[in-house]
């Protein structure tokens, strides 16, 4: 193929590249995210929590001023993210990547990455195989079997002996199904039934009495969080589950905050593992949330937040260290390790995921009458298990 | 000789869109895998009028044979297509079989029920296609053994034109054929033309699968280009709006099929990058403004415009 011969506009957008990464040292981070459409929540969580990092920490990381660059998705849409992706890159000359809420998503950009050797921090894809798919990802989110082996655990130790699993049938459902049976098995339990609930159900009463027939000590459940999960919890309640004894143990997905008060007083008393609950309770998520509440007003804070949070302290140690250099900036946070809203947090340098505490909580009511996420017992120290176990 | 302006037209647009954006080649590429997708849907719309929300059924079945196909057999682009295309073309001919036989509201409903099966046939076989991880390692070759894919995406894009001219050609001489006629003829009264002995239903099925290919074609250039296929390619959405850009270019004449997508897809990345969170306001104004302005789609403009005039003299 010929060189294309370099019109005007060629020249003009080269000198732009140019006078952007070498120029003024401004650092440039293109966050890829979802901000129209159904999963909107998650590019306004993500762009809420870089704002409140900004603002605490200033635009600047060591000599470098930093730039955000946000493009839209929409949802998992695997073409689009790859073609924004590719012109961040090749157009933008973005040194850093961030974002990437669906599994898809991040997947397709793998290879651009890796050829771009541009360091890419995950905000929330949640699947393990993501950050072996090339060395210059870093995950600050979880996966669904970190969450999920730590509450067969939890559950073994309450003396839960029988549990039905019931879970939405698809990626995430199913991981969260294999990470609890599979640890549930190993420490001497007993799956009595698993159940596998088509994606567009409403109705979740046929399940509910299968459960309750099976009689278990308690159900285990993945559900994605808005109405799905406002109609399972809500039949879980009416068809008289917690009264036969049937205990409610989920993954935090569920009950995640900005939909938490949906789920009314059926919710009260069922458990649930994941990594952060807004009522956490330390000096820093306090912080966190007041300065949430400055930058936008009558947001609620919730597990995408926090890992745009610590995905932004992530990006910032980079280019404090590395400034244009992705692999030196990848060096110095493999490893690095610091207080996160959600607590003690580290990247483990063979993953590269984020090794995090897990918390069992229950729903309770605070003082003013909401629904909250009430951390009752910590596991310390959870790295990603889906791939350890590999 | 008049026939053949469009096609040089078509040509200095590719050409000078290569030159004057380097740097979005990406995004020129899906614009163009678009354009074949909703020349699939002009064909079966806008000539022989079966009103479908079920393209991304061919267009996913395409993308994934052609994902699969690239994995466990072959990695020829080529060849990847014509899997593609086949798999377009086999998923309407059985489906066309009954929907052919529906009309109005009943065909609608039927066209998305089919791509909902095919998607939760999908994800329930997520061994072999990843579910909703995405069906994912898929390298592609050379084209023709000689052009390799590129990072800023030049191979693509060129290859992606190519593609669309042979359909484009190949779309023009079905369409003024007897067979393309009989569609137009379809397209305006069945009764009347099954009166004078067309067989209706065969056409229809004939041309359905036609249409069928095309758009398994797209849906194998859109795997090729981002070398992952995902659940969403049998997404309701897309269907949807293939329908919108067709009607905002206009319905029938093809051309209309790549005015639409084109603008579009360009309004669509202008207004999503000047402002990320808000620029779903723009489509819809700009959806709004066709339907009540340009019924007849961006085509229809210049008659619009000259009936104006005559009105004003």
């Amino acid at each position: 193929m010929t060189k294309p011969t370099m019109g005007p506009a060629l020249a003009a957008a080269v000198a732009l590249v140019l006078a952007g990464t070498a120029g003024a040292d401004t650092i440039k981070v293109g966050v890829v995210a979802p901000f129209s459409g159904p999963f909107a929540m998650y590019g306004k969580q993500f762009k809420d929590a870089i704002d409140v990092y900004v603002a605490e920490h200033g635009t600047k990381a060591g000599d470098h001023e930093v730039q955000f660059i946000y493009k839209d998705t929409g949802g998992p849409n695997p073409d689009t993210a790859k073609s924004v992706t590719q012109e961040l890159l090749v157009k933008d000359g973005v040194n850093y990547l961030a974002g990437y809420t669906f599994t898809p998503n991040a997947l397709a950009v793998a290879p651009l990455v890796d050829q771009a050797q541009v360091p890419t921090v995950i905000f929330n894809a949640a699947t393990s195989i993501i950050t072996t798919k090339s060395p210059y990802f870093v995950r600050t989110s979880f996966t669904t079997p970190q969450v999920a082996g730590p509450l067969a655990d939890w559950a073994i130790a309450q003396g839960i002996k029988t549990v039905v699993t019931s879970v939405t049938d698809y990626g995430p459902g199913i991981d969260a199904e294999k990470g609890f049976v599979k640890e549930f098995e190993a420490k001497g339990g007993k799956i009595v039934d698993s159940i596998r609930m088509p994606i567009a159900t409403s109705d979740f009463s046929p399940f509910m009495q299968r459960i309750k027939a099976a009689a278990p000590n308690a159900l285990f459940t993945f559900i994605p969080a808005g109405p799905p999960a406002f109609a399972f919890v809500k039949s879980y309640s009416d068809n008289g589950l917690s009264a036969a004894g049937v205990q409610f143990l989920g993954t935090g997905d569920l009950d995640e905050e900005t939909t938490l008060q949906g789920l009314g007083d059926a919710a009260l008393g069922i458990h649930t593992s994941f990594p952060y609950s807004v009522a956490h309770e330390s000096a820093m998520n306090t912080q966190f949330k007041a300065d949430l509440a400055k930058v936008d007003p009558g947001a609620v804070a919730n597990f995408a937040s926090v890992g745009a949070y610590d995905g932004t302290e992530a990006l910032y140690r980079m280019i404090a260290a590395g400034g244009t250099d992705g692999d030196a900036g990848l060096k110095a946070v493999l490893g690095a390790s610091w207080e996160s809203p959600r607590g003690p947090v580290s990247i483990d340098p063979k993953t590269h995921h984020i090794t995090e505490n897990m918390y069992i909580r229950v729903v309770a009511k605070d003082d003013k009458g909401q629904l909250i996420n009430k951390e009752i017992e910590t596991i310390k120290d959870v790295p990603d298990l889906g791939l350890v176990s590999k | 000789m008049r026939s053949l302006v469009p096609f040089v037209v078509m040509l200095v647009v590719a050409v000078a869109a290569f030159y004057l954006f380097p740097y979005n080649l990406a995004f020129l590429t899906r614009v163009v895998i678009t354009m074949i997708l909703v020349l699939s849907l002009d064909l079966i719309l806008g000539v022989a009028g079966v009103s479908t929300l079920g393209q991304a059924a061919m267009y996913g079945s395409g993308a994934y044979a052609a994902g699969l196909f690239a994995i466990h057999v072959w990695h020829d682009p080529l060849a990847g297509l014509a899997v593609g295309a086949a798999a377009g073309a086999v998923v309407a001919f059985v489906s066309g079989l009954f929907l052919t036989r529906a009309h109005g509201l009943t065909l609608l409903m039927l066209t998305i029920a089919v791509t909902e099966v095919l998607q939760e046939i999908a994800n329930k076989f997520s061994a072999i296609t990843g579910g909703t991880d995405g069906l994912g390692g898929i390298r592609m070759g050379r084209v023709l053994g000689i052009w390799k894919f590129d990072f800023v995406g030049r191979t693509g894009y060129i290859y992606a034109v190519c593609v669309l001219f042979v359909v484009v050609v190949v779309l023009k001489i079905v369409i003024g054929s007897p067979f393309g006629l009989a569609l137009r003829g379809i397209g305006d009264s069945p009764a009347r033309m099954r009166a004078i002995g067309t067989p209706v239903t065969r056409r229809l099925i004939a041309a359905y699968t036609l249409s069928g290919a095309v758009a398994g074609l797209a849906g194998a250039m859109a795997a090729q280009s981002t070398a992952l296929v995902s659940l969403g390619v049998y997404d309701f959405q897309l269907s949807a709006e293939a329908m919108i850009m067709l009607i905002l270019g206009g319905t029938g004449r093809l051309w209309g099929a790549l005015i639409g997508t084109a603008v579009f897809m360009t309004v669509h990345q202008v207004a999503s990058s000047v402002d990320p969170f808000n620029w779903l306001f723009v489509i819809g104004l700009l959806v709004l403004a066709v339907v009540y302005a340009v019924p007849r789609g961006l085509l229809g403009l210049p008659d619009e415009v000259k009936r104006l005039l005559r009105r004003l003299k």
